[in-house]
């Protein structure tokens, strides 16, 4: 593959968010990666918070795509660095909340101790998420 | 996930033959499919984070899944084999007993599965996703159909 643009060029693209079925998302991930991984060196990519937690978020989505436990989709290796990230990751999650829902409930309520879902709204993967975005407003995380 | 790839995880499929029935969503997970459930993800997590049947065990065991059912109006049986005025379901384990997947048996005798956060299949056979992902069928339980 013959990349023309400088390296800053790719890796400051402001991707669209224009995807309009999972495998188009998928590709922009892919093709995201792939950038990152041409050039960026290993140091940037453990510095820089929103390289890290892409890269952790799309190996954990890829390996934890036909599990149906939550308990062992929040306990993959890249799961739980993304936790490890802290406060950092919590900005980082609830954006990635706002375009397309996740099991993130673990993994927000791990760093922050909260927990802004009502009984009633357990289990409904729309109603959690919503919950946890009007929590981030509420905190200034959005 | 594409057909593909579903294939490549659960190779009996090939032979058989299945179809993807629904978009891929995570609005609920195998369990509650097979409970005919759409709307809400079941889990007995230790966080509380999502439903359980308020009197069943959050434990990730046969039992506690059985008696998540039994609670709408399962019993365990032991044939798979489609029942005229029975509707059926079968919970998978892996090698420490513990549930991995749940699948719903439709009016054709086929079986219907959510695979994990992806689509639903339509399935000919128990078997045709039993290995590496979920298994075998630990458990079939069976109650009459709604009139």
């Amino acid at each position: 593959m013959i990349l023309t643009c400088p390296p800053y060029y790719y890796s400051n693209i402001e991707m669209v968010d224009t995807a309009v079925c999972r495998e188009s998302e998928k590709m922009r991930e892919e093709y995201t990666r792939m950038i990152e991984h041409y050039f960026l060196p290993i140091s940037t990519q453990q510095s820089n918070p929103e390289t890290r937690f892409l890269t952790l978020k799309t190996q954990w989505e890829a390996d934890t795509a036909l599990l149906s436990s939550v308990t062992e989709i929040a306990m993959h290796p890249a799961y739980q660095q993304i936790i490890g990230m802290g406060h950092t990751a919590i900005r980082l999650i609830l954006l990635e909340m706002k375009k397309r829902p996740g099991h993130w409930f673990w993994a927000l309520k791990s760093i922050t101790g909260e927990d802004p879902v009502l009984p009633e709204q357990r289990g409904r993967i729309k109603e959690m998420t919503r919950a946890w975005l009007l929590w981030g407003k509420e905190h200034n995380y959005l | 996930m594409s057909g593909e790839e579903i294939e490549k995880a659960f190779p009996n499929l090939q032979i058989t033959g299945y179809s993807i029935t629904s978009p891929a969503t995570l609005e609920y997970n195998c369990i509650a499919w097979a409970a005919g459930e759409s709307q809400s993800w079941w889990e007995p997590d230790p966080l509380s984070l999502y439903y359980w049947p308020s009197n069943t065990p959050r434990q990730y065991t046969a039992e506690a899944y059985k008696k998540a059912y039994e609670n709408i109006g399962y019993a365990v049986c032991n044939n798979p084999a489609y029942e005229e005025g029975f509707e059926k379901i079968a919970i998978y384990i892996d090698i420490h007993g513990k549930p991995t997947h749940a699948a719903r048996q439709l009016i054709s005798g086929n079986w219907t599965s959510k695979l994990g956060q992806l689509e639903d299949i339509e399935h000919v056979a128990l078997d045709d996703i039993a290995g590496q992902y979920y298994g075998s069928v630990g458990v079939i339980m069976k109650r009459p159909k709604e009139k």
